[in-house]
């Protein structure tokens, strides 16, 4: 099965959780350990080896935070 | 709290409705018409009232008088329709009636376009219609801030017995993001002025004529000091990496958004760039914009607007000291790239490169 890799632009990051809601994986989730320059919590992965590249959380997102690779 | 996709236009009426508006009078225009809309739909089914008036001028006297009577009531509109209430917001402004009116800007003069705006702010900011007064102008940047204004406006207007407008883009009107739907108000301010009956006491009067000169001149001295207690208890702005910041960008509302990562770019160009964004745009924040142009070298005014308008604020608080650009064009919104190229060029003319 192919696996994605998820980068994010973190600082553009507006904790919308549109990403989150899509995730055919339930894999996305806000980071509260970190504040973004904009004062959020901004989104990144809870289990990345789960990702199965679909990109469908780079299409919800309006600010352009997510990009997926595939391997 | 529950958090839900909503156009900006509904999270207003929502918003209304939370705050304990019973009360719209309005006549559709674009790009406002799904807060009429929306208060169509619900304004029945929770006890309230919904009037489409015939015409703008009716719509703003219905406001009149359910203010008159102690209801929290609004109005909706865009521009040309604004245009249209400016002797009833005077008048509400004169008889101190506590309302909401709500204004998302489509381009003018005349009947203009229904493309984005932001050149209403002379006519907000500046009273609008004749005589001495202002009103409080709240300017949000998402649909969430159009929930959370409109409830903090109904607030405000109680507060200092004032008309506040709302006032936004077309774009954010029509905006679809997440908003979390605030509680519903449930404490209000007594308004013992109020129109209700006056069955064992004396009546209560809302008149707007002083034909005695010093009753004309008392009733303008009350409300003068009522926009200097404004003035010093609702400023409110935001500001966004202004500490080191030589380049200070000005911009309010959706523009405000798009500044911001505009700021963003410019800085990884290497360029130090700032955002001041004003929330109320009366009262402006004079002190804020004046404090930062101590310690940065230019500022930028970035508008929805051809001629600029906010403009002439920022320069009203700066006096002088630093120079003023101005990025601006109507009827569509630059992106943060667009803004980006013309900081550029700007920060190359004052050597900030
Ligand atoms: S690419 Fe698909 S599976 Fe991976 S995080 Fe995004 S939405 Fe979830
Ligand atoms: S959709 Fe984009 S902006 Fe929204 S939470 Fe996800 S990454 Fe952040």
């Amino acid at each position: 099965m192919a696996r994605g890799i998820v980068t994010f632009s973190s600082d553009r990051c507006k904790a919308c959780g549109l990403c989150i809601l899509f995730c055919p994986k339930q894999i996305m989730g806000f980071d509260k350990t970190s504040i973004n320059i904009l004062g959020y919590h901004p989104v990144g992965l809870i289990k990345p080896e789960d990702c199965n590249g679909c990109g469908i959380c780079a299409m919800m997102c309006p600010d352009l935070v997510i990009e997926v690779g595939r391997e | 709290m529950q958090r839900v996709l909503m156009k900006g236009n509904e999270a207003i009426a929502e918003g209304a409705i939370r705050a304990g508006c019973r009360g719209f009078f309005g006549y559709p225009i674009t790009p406002s018409s799904e807060i009429a809309e929306y208060m169509a739909r619900k304004m029945p089914t929770i006890g309230g009232v919904f009037v489409q008036a015939e015409s703008e001028l009716a719509a703003i006297n219905m406001v009149y008088g359910g203010a008159a009577t102690g209801a929290r009531v609004m109005t909706a509109s865009s521009g040309p329709g604004i245009s249209l209430k400016q002797e009833g917001i005077s008048f509400l402004a004169e008889g101190e009636l506590p309302c909401l009116i709500v204004d998302i800007c489509r381009g003018g003069p005349g009947l203009g376009g229904i493309q984005p705006s932001q050149a209403d702010y002379f006519q907000a900011t500046r009273g609008g219609g004749h005589g001495d007064y202002y009103i409080i102008v709240l300017a949000p940047s998402s649909a969430q801030e159009m929930m959370d204004l409109t409830m903090l406006g109904f607030e405000l207007a109680d507060k200092h017995r004032t008309p506040v407008m709302l006032m936004a883009e077309g774009t954010l009107g029509n905006l679809i993001e997440p908003v979390l739907v605030r509680d519903e108000v449930t404490e209000f301010v007594d308004k013992p002025w109020a129109i209700t009956g006056c069955l064992g006491r004396q009546p209560n009067i809302v008149n707007t004529l002083h034909m005695p000169v010093e009753q004309l001149q008392t009733r303008n001295q009350h409300l003068t000091e009522k926009y200097q207690a404004i003035r010093s208890q609702e400023i409110r702005s935001e500001e966004f990496l202004t500490e080191d910041a030589d380049l200070i960008l000005v911009a309010y509302g959706i523009m405000a958004r798009i500044a911001k990562k505009a700021v963003m770019n410019a800085r990884s160009l290497g360029i130090k760039t700032g955002l001041i964004r004003p929330i109320t745009l009366w009262p402006y924040p004079y002190g804020v914009v004046n404090k930062i142009a101590q310690t940065c070298k230019a500022m930028v005014s970035i508008e929805i607007s051809t001629t600029g308008q906010m403009i002439e604020d920022i320069k009203l608080a700066t006096a002088g000291k630093v120079p003023i650009h101005y990025i601006g064009e109507i009827a569509r919104t630059p992106n943060p790239e667009e803004i980006t190229q013309q900081l550029l060029v700007i920060a190359a003319k004052e050597g900030l490169i």
